[in-house]
């Protein structure tokens, strides 16, 4: 019986994720931030999502400031920078955004149908979800991407989110690998970054969410797969779908290291 | 003395638990099974019209190595071999059509995609090709993840054969080049056999803007 019992505490040493080197503020918060500020239109968004962020809204009347992003109630320093990640109330690994909408429905009483019909605003109608996770990430400016697998579910996922990204399918026969395989490919006038190189990767993920002035409007990861999707002429990526937090937690993984600095500013 | 060799035997069994307990990468059958889950689950309330398009063909699913891994012998000669099956002509036998039409069908990015649930409007889907293809030399809002094809006419000539080249590579250019990025405009009828034709003359007749100097 003891071996046992020191047998399982084994397990329960080497599983725990070590802790560290995670949320390394080299990059004297928010340095990056402090440049783009200037004239980074995004900055917009996060104000906007800040005030959202703490007011009660709702039938709850609830403000989201005891929301768990993965550090605890109301911590998101730091938070965005581990997502896609495990929570054990949902048993699920969720993104920026499917965590946020746990919160709006369970918090606040929002119906998950009608914050996904909203999510992407545009001039006429803004987002509150655009401008929420806008702020969030924002939370974790010059801290680096540290998305961490230690739970099966984020392992598998991960894998899947590996797999789809070099999954050929529709009339195109297009996988995410064909645009975002190659240095210096572009579709039209349209640079894509490669996406098999370690340093493309971490610049791309560290940039989203980000204000496009294509869309004169900040725009998440959930936007740019589903246009990548659109493209591909396959059906429409549902929102907040497991699929889509796989390819992010693939693309995030891949991207660990870099420098967080949102809202990026991109065409 | 028995508390210590508890230890030993605990400390010994250790890794050999620690490698059964923790969690770790599945195995490549197991990614794929989870994968395949993760996009019928995402497709499962979409039309039936639609959701077909993300169920792969064997040649999508030989084509879909991770890390763009080589394919075997075996692969490609199969993909190659399917593609072939694929190639269908057009029922005038007339390989070379209009190249006026395909000068329009070469710059038109549009149709086939579908967004809310509804598909583009366009009557008739187009080309594609500048997209990726560098064509006529004095557009410059042209791709490049496929070769340059200007002068593609000029340098080949514009015989029967290269005619019947050029449709097939277009069709299905699989049969040439396995798991190339190329779509299979035709074999997976985003393209008619008409449409295919119009784009062959716009590549190889000497009067069109591809071609000229």
């Amino acid at each position: 019986m003891p071996t046992t019992r020191a047998g399982i505490a084994a397990i329960a040493l080497a599983c725990l994720a070590w802790p560290g080197a995670a949320y390394t503020q080299s990059d004297s918060l928010g340095v990056g931030r402090k440049m783009l500020a200037e004239d980074n239109p995004g900055e917009l968004w996060v104000e906007r999502g800040k005030r959202v962020f703490a007011e009660p809204r709702g039938p709850k009347r609830a403000s989201l400031e005891q929301c768990d992003f993965g550090l605890g109630p109301g911590k998101l320093e730091g938070a965005y920078a581990a997502l896609p990640r495990y929570f054990s109330d949902t048993d699920k690994v969720q993104d920026l955004e499917s965590r946020l909408v746990t919160c709006m429905v369970n918090l606040q009483g929002f119906k998950s149908e009608d914050l996904a019909k909203t999510a992407m605003g545009n001039l006429d109608q803004m987002s509150d979800m655009e401008a929420l996770a806008a702020y969030i990430a924002s939370r974790s400016n010059g801290m680096k991407m540290n998305v961490r697998l230690s739970h099966q579910k984020e392992y598998d996922l991960y894998k899947a989110g590996e797999y789809i990204f070099f999954r050929r399918n529709g009339p195109t026969d297009f996988a995410c690998v064909t645009c975002h395989g190659d240095n210096g490919k572009r579709i039209r006038l349209q640079d894509l970054p490669n996406m098999m190189d370690p340093k493309q990767m971490q610049e791309t993920v560290s940039t989203w969410p980000a204000y496009l002035g294509t869309q004169s409007n900040l725009r998440t990861m959930q936007w740019r797969l589903k246009i990548c999707y659109w493209q591909m002429r396959l059906p429409d990526l549902p929102y907040l779908s497991d699929l889509s937090i796989a390819i992010t937690s693939y693309l995030n993984y891949q991207g660990n290291g870099a420098v967080i600095q949102v809202p990026g500013v991109k065409r | 003395m028995r508390k210590s060799n508890w230890l030993a035997v605990s400390v010994s069994f250790a890794p050999m638990l620690v490698v059964a307990g923790c969690a770790s990468f599945p195995d490549e059958a197991t990614t794929r099974q989870q994968g395949e889950k993760l996009v019928s689950e995402a497709y499962s309330r979409t039309s039936p019209a639609f959701s077909g398009r993300v169920v792969q063909d064997e040649s999508q699913r030989i084509c879909s190595k991770i890390g763009a891994a080589k394919l075997s012998q075996q692969e490609a000669a199969e993909v190659v071999r399917l593609a072939r099956a694929s190639i269908k002509y057009p029922a005038s036998g007339k390989l070379a059509g209009d190249w006026k039409v395909g000068a329009k069908l070469a710059y038109d990015g549009q149709g086939g995609r579908i967004l809310g649930g509804k598909l583009e409007t366009s009557k008739v889907n187009g080309g594609l090709c500048s997209n990726c293809h560098a064509l006529d030399p004095k557009e410059f809002n042209v791709g490049n993840i496929g070769p340059s094809l200007t002068g593609y006419g000029a340098q080949r000539g514009n015989s029967e054969a290269v005619a019947k080249l050029t449709y097939e590579r277009i069709y299905d250019g699989w049969a040439f080049a396995p798991c190339s990025n190329m779509p299979r405009l035709g074999a997976n009828g985003h393209l008619t056999p008409e449409q295919i034709t119009d784009l062959v003359a716009y590549l190889i007749d000497p009067q069109s803007p591809a071609n000229r100097r």
